[in-house]
């Protein structure tokens, strides 16, 4: 606990919650543009929608925003050559620990905006289609997952490289990735793809009338092995992350 | 100015020297070129318009996106050469005068930049020919080049400001990211030669290939970002005590 409030004074008047809310805040900004001027046919399925849309956004921007996160946190260590005194003070898992749960609760923290905002927006279009409470509470947590375990492989990145460049880059990469993997299936095993495989709701494009038609996804089991395997990139990531930083020479 | 000049840009290359920063360049356009061509060959149906169809398969998502943001994270590398350690105080005290020290900088950029997006075509004529495309390659592809050069110094010029003032290195990569998502707004709604992140997408004809576009509105506005963002970092170079921390 003493480990986890030193890492908030230490990024005191960083700023790093007003970056993550302007880079959350770019995709509301996009939400409200893609969401404008609803037909009648959009408010019929708008929960549906917004519930589709937040995954195949998130598997663009979110390996950044956890790249940016995860630097954030780890470069100040990087800055300060801080990594000899904090060790002979705290054992190095408990401060690999702390900042893990920094920045679970900043994901936390992003994901619960970004469930709420599209709670707000739905409201506030008085969308047709029910709203059922169950999928958003399974979209808050299956962004979460997805998200931690980015964050996770950010932050064993940025805590094992002095050149912040290798991190970011991967960071890069990864968006890139998930976004060319939408194209091809709507699950991946890789930690860039997850939010494909977690997404609830599929869609059918009509060629002929060039309607949309959204739905709650039915899972193979194929697909269910996928969302597990975000977790399990979890456990992976925390297990070699926290090894490597342990034995970390400094 | 011109000895200062070759002395600044000696000096950063000296700097970047074993630095394996270019492996971005690399490896990202490789991605998108490689599933790019993938997409491609897949939606033959579709795509029927051969090297067209192929460009905005290769170029949509790496220049709205990924471009600015690469470009971002090269610059915030530059400039945290001199942010790390004490570094500026003998970065502001060579006998070299600011404007070649920052001139010094954007020609490593823009000389990556410019590497990167010869890059870029070089994988779209080999990934033509493995696809299997018969006619010759565009012309025209020699103005999107350019086109996307003259964009991509502005994106240069735009980040050395924000990774010179912002001393995250993160951050202002993030808002190259921003950036490149709000021009796809903008661009959507037909500004988007007025607006800096999307005058590399519109000069590389990345979503619409056989767009035509204002090439004199083009030139204009990119020299005039140009100018204003290089003014403006010269001037926070000599204005603010950037070596007090």
């Amino acid at each position: 606990m003493i480990t986890l409030k030193t890492e908030f004074q230490k990024i005191k008047r960083r700023k790093i919650g007003l970056t993550m809310a302007a880079l959350t805040g770019i995709q509301f900004v996009w939400f409200l543009w893609a969401t404008k001027n609803p037909d009648e046919k959009e408010l019929t399925q708008g929960w549906l929608n917004l519930l589709y849309s937040l995954p195949l956004l998130n598997v663009i921007m979110m390996p950044t925003i956890m790249s940016v996160l995860a630097s954030r946190l780890s470069d100040l260590e990087h800055k300060g050559n801080t990594y000899k005194q904090l060790r002979t003070l705290r054992r190095p898992g408990i401060l690999y620990d702390a900042k893990v749960l920094c920045g679970f609760l900043f994901v936390a923290a992003i994901c619960a905006a970004q469930i709420l905002f599209l709670l707000v927006l739905g409201y506030c279009y008085h969308y047709t289609d029910t709203l059922y409470p169950h999928y958003y509470l399974s979209a808050f947590l299956l962004n979460l997952g997805c998200c931690f375990s980015l964050y996770l492989l950010q932050l064993n990145l940025s805590l094992l490289f002095f050149n912040q460049m290798i991190p970011l880059v991967v960071g890069l990469c990864g968006s890139l990735l998930g976004l060319i993997l939408m194209f091809i299936k709507m699950y991946s095993f890789l930690p860039w793809g997850g939010f494909l495989s977690c997404t609830l709701v599929s869609m059918d494009w009509n060629v002929e009338t060039r309607v949309v038609t959204y739905f709650y996804r039915e899972h193979s089991a194929i697909e269910l092995c996928a969302i597990g395997m975000v977790f399990i990139w979890i456990a992976i990531f925390y297990m070699t992350g926290r090894v490597a930083f342990t034995r970390k020479e400094v | 100015m011109n000895i200062s000049y070759y002395k600044a840009v000696k000096a950063e290359r000296l700097k970047l020297k074993r630095s394996p920063v270019w492996l971005a360049f690399f490896a990202l356009p490789m991605i998108s070129a490689f599933f790019g061509t993938m997409n491609y060959k897949m939606n033959l149906g579709i795509l029927k318009s051969e090297w067209f169809s192929l460009w905005s398969q290769h170029s949509l998502f790496l220049c709205y996106f990924f471009m600015p943001a690469l470009i971002g994270t090269y610059c915030s590398y530059l400039w945290r050469l001199e942010h790390t350690h004490h570094n500026w105080n003998s970065f502001l005290t060579a006998p070299i005068p600011r404007f070649s020290l920052y001139l010094g900088k954007l020609t490593q950029a823009v000389q990556m930049a410019v590497l990167g997006n010869l890059w870029i075509f070089l994988l779209f004529y080999v990934c033509g020919r493995f696809a299997g495309i018969q006619s010759p390659f565009p012309a025209v592809a020699a103005e999107w080049f350019v086109c996307g050069v003259l964009g991509t110094v502005v994106i240069c010029c735009v980040q050395l400001l924000l990774s010179l003032i912002i001393r995250s290195f993160a951050i202002p990569i993030g808002i190259a990211l921003l950036g490149g998502i709000l021009g796809l707004m903008i661009t959507n709604r037909d500004h988007g030669l007025d607006y800096p992140y999307s005058i590399y997408c519109m000069g590389m004809r990345a979503n619409n290939p056989d767009m035509t576009i204002d090439i004199p509105a083009l030139v204009t506005n990119s020299l005039g970002y140009i100018f204003i963002f290089s003014f403006l970092t010269i001037l926070y170079l000599h204005r603010k005590e950037i070596a007090a921390n």
